[in-house]
């Protein structure tokens, strides 16, 4: 291996370490690694989730009570939507990964039998002008060499047609690269009102509720526009039923 | 060095690695290649029919390749089946993790046919020891 980092990261290095932890442990024979966490790491992963748990069930409750719920209603069946697009983007991918190998995989042996082939005439040629060839051979030299000639256009030919196709099969990108905009910008616009939403109900301040409102909230909702900010009671009943 | 008609299982949730895996194998002259899309088709494989040799990608659905081979390293029958876990962040605790649950060698995509080469000959000259 070459003495530095790889592309991919791979070095001497991590083989060594690599190397040194398989040399030393028997894995799996005295039977105790059930590929489990270690136990104290299992206790608070646990904790972990719980707590996640808890914390989630307390904004979900708050968020319905504060009128959202319609609001992410429109945002989770925004998310098949999503999981379509990703299969779309793989799906191109995956096809356009296929053209590329089977055009390589029609393309390899053609390219190895015109390098096989002309490396055989060669030799024959060697001998000719070794002398070691027959006037008889020489003729027939000259006439299989004729052909291979006649024949090399077809090939290269039936090889350009491949990497022609190869080049086609880039087209994917175009395509991914505008749904994968998209999505970009719609996970933009949650981020952007997650924060406004954070930014409201910070300990810090009562700003005002700038891009708090659902761009589309029914006019049933009960957060209105017209409502005055939260007022502190009421944010700290929030931060105390989150928990805080 | 290594015997041509060796049998390989290799494991991956995505067909187009396996494809181009099976086609670094082939250019290294191995043409006796199987294929699984996880861990856990890939277990019910190796347990009824022989296979030589197991290279495997480490994120897959079902079963996982580090599950999968810890399932391998405790089955008496398979357990010294030499076992290659391909990954693709080359991070110490990603090694260090693969070298614990008993991978006879590890390679990151991605990775050229020379280098898989190399890697394969690193398992095999330990094998022969």
């Amino acid at each position: 291996m070459p003495d530095q980092m790889l592309a991919n990261g791979d070095s001497p290095e991590l083989e060594a370490l690599f190397d040194s932890i398989v040399h030393q442990s028997q894995p799996l024979d005295s039977g105790a690694d059930t590929g489990a966490l270690p136990a104290h790491r299992k206790q608070s992963a646990d904790d972990m989730y719980a707590q996640i748990g808890l914390l989630t069930r307390k904004l979900h409750e708050t968020l319905r009570a504060l009128g959202y719920d319609r609001y992410l209603e429109k945002m989770i069946s925004a998310i098949p939507d999503t999981r379509d697009k990703l299969n779309y983007i793989a799906r191109l991918t995956a096809n356009a990964a296929d053209r590329v190998l089977d055009a390589t995989d029609i393309a390899q042996p053609v390219q190895d039998e015109l390098g096989g082939r002309a490396g055989a005439l060669s030799r024959l040629w060697q001998q000719m002008f070794d002398g070691r060839l027959s006037v008889e051979d020489l003729k027939r030299l000259a006439g299989e060499t004729r052909c291979f000639l006649l024949e090399v256009p077809e090939q290269t030919g039936r090889t350009s047609s491949q990497l022609n196709e190869i080049i086609m099969a880039q087209d994917f990108q175009d395509l991914t690269g505008q749904v994968i905009k998209k999505m970009m910008e719609m996970v933009k616009e949650i981020e952007n009102d997650l924060l406004d939403f954070l930014v409201t109900f910070s300990p810090g301040g009562l700003a005002p509720a700038t891009g708090l409102m659902p761009r589309n909230a029914p006019p049933a909702a009960p957060v209105a526009q017209e409502e005055p900010a939260p007022t502190r009671r009421e944010v700290d009943d929030l931060l105390a039923s989150l928990g805080f | 060095m290594a015997d041509n008609n060796m049998r390989f299982l290799v494991v991956d949730d995505f067909a187009t690695m396996r494809r181009i895996v099976r086609n670094l194998l082939k250019e290294l002259g191995f043409t006796n290649v199987e294929e699984a899309e996880d861990g856990q088709v890939a277990l019910t494989k190796l347990k009824s029919q022989r296979f030589d040799f197991i290279i495997s990608d480490w994120n897959m659905p079902n079963m996982t390749g580090i599950e999968l081979l810890r399932a391998v390293r405790s089955e008496p029958q398979l357990k010294a089946l030499p076992f290659m876990m391909i990954t693709a962040e080359a991070k110490r605790e990603n090694i260090i993790e693969a070298a614990m649950a008993g991978a006879s060698g590890y390679i990151v995509k991605p990775f050229t046919a020379a280098t898989l080469e190399e890697k394969m000959n690193k398992i095999f000259q330990t094998m022969q020891k």
